[in-house]
């Protein structure tokens, strides 16, 4: 065998190895980025692309549109952490679609659990996001939210449940969703390995799901290498008005504010 | 927020425990518990009962329980130490997901190996060219480690 070739011990656990690895690397992220920064300015953003005309030219072109925005951890939970943070800040400086997604949020659990989902850990879920979301409902701070939503373990349990949300709505309009699944699957499956374990990172269908559970459009503004000026724009649903903007660069979600 | 997950996931297994299996805490350690599971009965494990250590992360429900056999079993997806081959205890782990779940799941496993994606290969191998080599192994296995 040629050196350096792979060997195969049979006695040696790789598994434990590759998930120490996998946890070196998710530390130094938790160690560098906050789940969700401060408010930052575009041209803070600027100064991770010195050399890149075509980003600074996009930056210039958000910075037209938006007020400012804010990083989120790229653990791959961005998309969901990004969204349950713009959103619920948002009701908390204006509440008027508060009744209305606080219904939705409630049912939620025994649409979950009609649709097989385990009782126990929903339930144990649920509770944690329902608690996030009453108290935006007695109008912490903004402050007092912020600590809340970036504390780790109460916002993963947020994120959590988002997931949930997204597999449970893709399962139940599984008719539609199969057109969009890739590689043979079921929705089913992709939901077990594509949605609900944590770390995965989103795609439209995640995103097109989420806000048709929810009643809750997202405007994704796309920076990507295209050599056109402006970022791209899409709406989800198609055609309707946005209450929640999300920057996406490849691989990862920020928020913007309008 | 691990511990309070763990501890409520123990009520619930004492409530309502899933078949032919049973699992609790080791001493006052809610993070490392031993389960049991009785052998299929229609397996080549029917009538032994294996043991299984479950330690559970610091950052549970987040990352899987690291479950391993430490009874002796002859399988196709759980090798000498008692490491086990499952999606679902890696990749596919999901916080929905409990032991109780996973320990049923392990359950499956023993009745429907899975030879494709093997831990030992030489027991796949038998499984899928002289599967009555295979389950005479397996019950002899059974006999003799985990009666």
């Amino acid at each position: 065998m040629a050196e350096g070739a792979l060997n195969y011990d049979p006695s040696k656990n790789y598994d434990d190895q590759t998930c120490a690895q996998q946890r070196d690397i998710e530390k130094a992220i938790a160690d560098e980025q906050p789940l969700v920064s401060d408010i930052l300015s575009f041209d803070e953003l600027k100064t991770e692309y010195q050399d890149d005309e075509i980003f600074k030219l996009k930056i210039d072109d958000l910075k037209g549109r938006y007020k400012h925005m804010r990083k989120t951890r790229g653990d791959g939970n961005c998309f969901f952490r990004a969204f349950g943070f713009a959103y619920l800040e948002q009701l908390l400086n204006n509440n008027t679609d508060f009744p209305r997604f606080k219904e939705i949020a409630s049912k939620s659990k025994d649409e979950l659990v009609a649709l097989g989902f385990p009782q126990f850990t929903i339930e144990d879920f649920h509770e944690t996001f329902m608690e996030v979301i009453e108290k935006v409902e007695k109008k912490c701070t903004n402050e007092e939210f912020y600590q809340l939503y970036t504390d780790q373990g109460i916002s993963d349990y947020f994120v959590v449940y988002l997931r949930l949300i997204v597999s449970g709505h893709l399962q139940k309009e599984e008719d539609f969703f199969i057109h969009f699944v890739e590689g043979g699957r079921t929705v089913k499956e992709f939901c077990n390995q594509e949605v609900e374990p944590m770390h995965k990172e989103s795609d439209h269908i995640h995103i097109t799901a989420l806000t048709a559970a929810l009643g809750v459009n997202i405007r994704v503004e796309y920076m990507d290498r295209g050599d056109t000026p402006k970022c791209n724009q899409h709406d989800f649903p198609d055609g309707s008005r946005p209450s929640v903007y999300l920057l996406y660069r490849p691989s990862h979600y920020d928020i913007l504010y309008p | 927020m691990a511990g309070k997950r763990i501890k409520k996931e123990l009520i619930d297994f004492q409530i309502d425990p899933p078949a032919g299996c049973s699992a609790g805490p080791v001493g006052d350690d809610i993070f490392h518990w031993q389960a049991m599971i009785q052998g299929p009965p229609d397996s080549p494990y029917d009538g032994g009962a294996f043991k299984l250590s479950v330690h559970f992360p610091t950052d549970y429900p987040f990352k899987p329980p690291k479950i391993a056999f430490t009874t002796k079993i002859y399988h196709p997806n759980i090798n000498s130490n008692g490491n086990i081959c499952l999606d679902i205890l890696r990749s596919q782990w999901s916080p929905a997901l409990t032991v109780s779940k996973v320990l049923l799941s392990i359950t499956s496993l023993l009745t429907d190996p899975n030879p494709d994606d093997p831990l030992v290969p030489e027991i796949a191998r038998a499984y899928k060219t002289d599967r009555c080599l295979y389950n005479k192994s397996a019950h002899d296995w059974t006999l003799k480690y985990a009666s």
